[in-house]
């Protein structure tokens, strides 16, 4: 019993490592085409068969909702909340560059994630949870200002606030504008500071 | 025209070339309604239509199809003109004239309303842009033809800043009244049309500069 048991954890753990390997070739597709990837080309870039492939996942719907699992809680680790009792220059800027930030490093997978959403119920409700997490970051974010709001106002702003940050408005700037990071980011800080309303005073 | 049927005197060609405009009108209406089978299949699905669900909308063939467009990504590029055509055709300039908050409202109302009834379109001919050149081409025109637009309502507010400072208030135009921008209002969140036009409203009077004197 005591040999036996390291033996089924090695195969355990090779065979999570393999399907780690399959989510991230997966993911490394997306970023360099913006074509959904086949299961022939996620085997490919990850060094296994497509019988492998699918002894992990039953179908490429799967895989992608593995992916976007993935994705989330990378990208929830990378955004923690800071600044948030900073002022309200350094909060913009602070909500700004995560945003920014998770826009790069999360665009393809986010468009594949819209594109495929339509036949699956948990990529429908990964987009709209994704999308609450946005939304109540922006609460958090500029809580001071919106407290002066009242309840419709504060809604429509958070409204705007969340279409001027959205993913395809990092995308326009930086594939159809050629803008830099620093200068799109700098677009959405003198965009948010107009949306907002005044600081209140302490 | 009547002279032109007289025996003897070149009636004969002149039928033939009535001939030839009959069959083109017919082909050219064939066209049409494939192409507005099309429209009306994406507005009740929101997915791409096959060719045979094109077909049996239409009231013809698959071949027929295919006899008017080499293939479906041509189809969709003849949809898009065809889009952008009507569109432009409905959405004449408005209150260019008017106050900052009319003009603003105008351009709200009208951005609103082509959303409403191009949103679906839009995301199937904008969903897959790979191998189609021409229908990228057209998707820019569409994102041009809606900048330009804004820049002419609101020439008043953006005359009065420098031009860096206003190609950053047309970028944040531009991803304000995006269609998706729409969706997410009217689908994620509930918004009544006129809602969200005051959602819009409110974001743009705040974005604008003031209104020179």
């Amino acid at each position: 019993m005591s040999t036996s048991a390291p033996v089924v954890d090695g195969r355990r753990l090779r065979s999570e490592r393999t399907r780690q390997l399959i989510i991230e070739a997966y993911l490394s597709l997306l970023r360099d085409s913006t074509q959904v990837p086949t299961s022939a080309q996620i085997a490919e870039r990850a060094g296994y068969s497509v019988r492998s492939v699918f002894e992990r996942f039953p179908d490429l719907m799967s895989l992608r909702i593995a992916a976007t699992d993935h994705a989330f809680s990378l990208g929830t680790a990378n955004a923690q909340l800071r600044d948030l009792n900073g002022d309200r220059a350094t909060r913009i800027r602070s909500q700004v560059e995560t945003r920014a930030r998770t826009c790069e490093t999360w665009l393809p997978m986010w468009r594949a994630l819209n594109i495929n959403q339509g036949d699956s119920d948990e990529l429908r409700s990964r987009v709209r949870l994704a999308r609450e997490l946005i939304y109540r970051r922006l609460e958090l974010m500029y809580q001071p200002e919106l407290s002066t709001l009242s309840e419709p106002m504060r809604r429509y702003t958070l409204i705007a606030l969340e279409a001027l940050t959205d993913f395809e408005s990092w995308g326009r700037m930086r594939e159809n504008y050629g803008l830099t990071i620093e200068e799109a980011r700098e677009v959405w800080i003198r965009t948010i500071d107009r949306l907002l309303p005044a600081t209140p005073a302490e | 025209m009547t002279d032109a049927v007289q025996p003897g005197d070149g009636g004969a060609p002149a039928l033939g070339e009535a001939r030839i405009d009959g069959r083109r009108l017919r082909s050219e209406r064939t066209r049409r309604l494939i192409i507005e089978a099309y429209i009306a299949l994406v507005r009740e699905t929101g997915r791409m239509p096959t060719a045979a669900q094109i077909a049996e909308r239409a009231g013809y063939s698959v071949r027929s199809i295919f006899e008017r467009f080499p293939d479906l990504t041509a189809l969709r590029v003849a949809v898009t003109d065809y889009s952008i055509a009507e569109a432009r055709a409905n959405g004449a300039l408005r209150d260019l004239d008017a106050d900052r908050l009319t003009r603003i409202r105008s351009q709200v109302t009208q951005r609103g309303g082509g959303c409403e009834r191009w949103l679906p379109l839009w995301r199937v001919l904008s969903s897959d842009l790979s191998g189609a050149p021409d229908l990228q081409q057209r998707i820019g025109m569409i994102r041009q033809l809606i900048v330009m637009r804004m820049e002419m309502m609101f020439r008043p507010e953006l005359s009065s800043v420098s031009d860096a400072v206003r190609k950053k208030i047309m970028l944040a135009l531009e991803a304000l009244l995006d269609f998706e921008s729409w969706a997410r209002m009217r689908e994620l969140y509930g918004l009544s049309f006129e809602e969200a036009c005051a959602v819009w409203v409110k974001a743009i009077d705040r974005l604008l500069p003031q209104t020179p004197a």
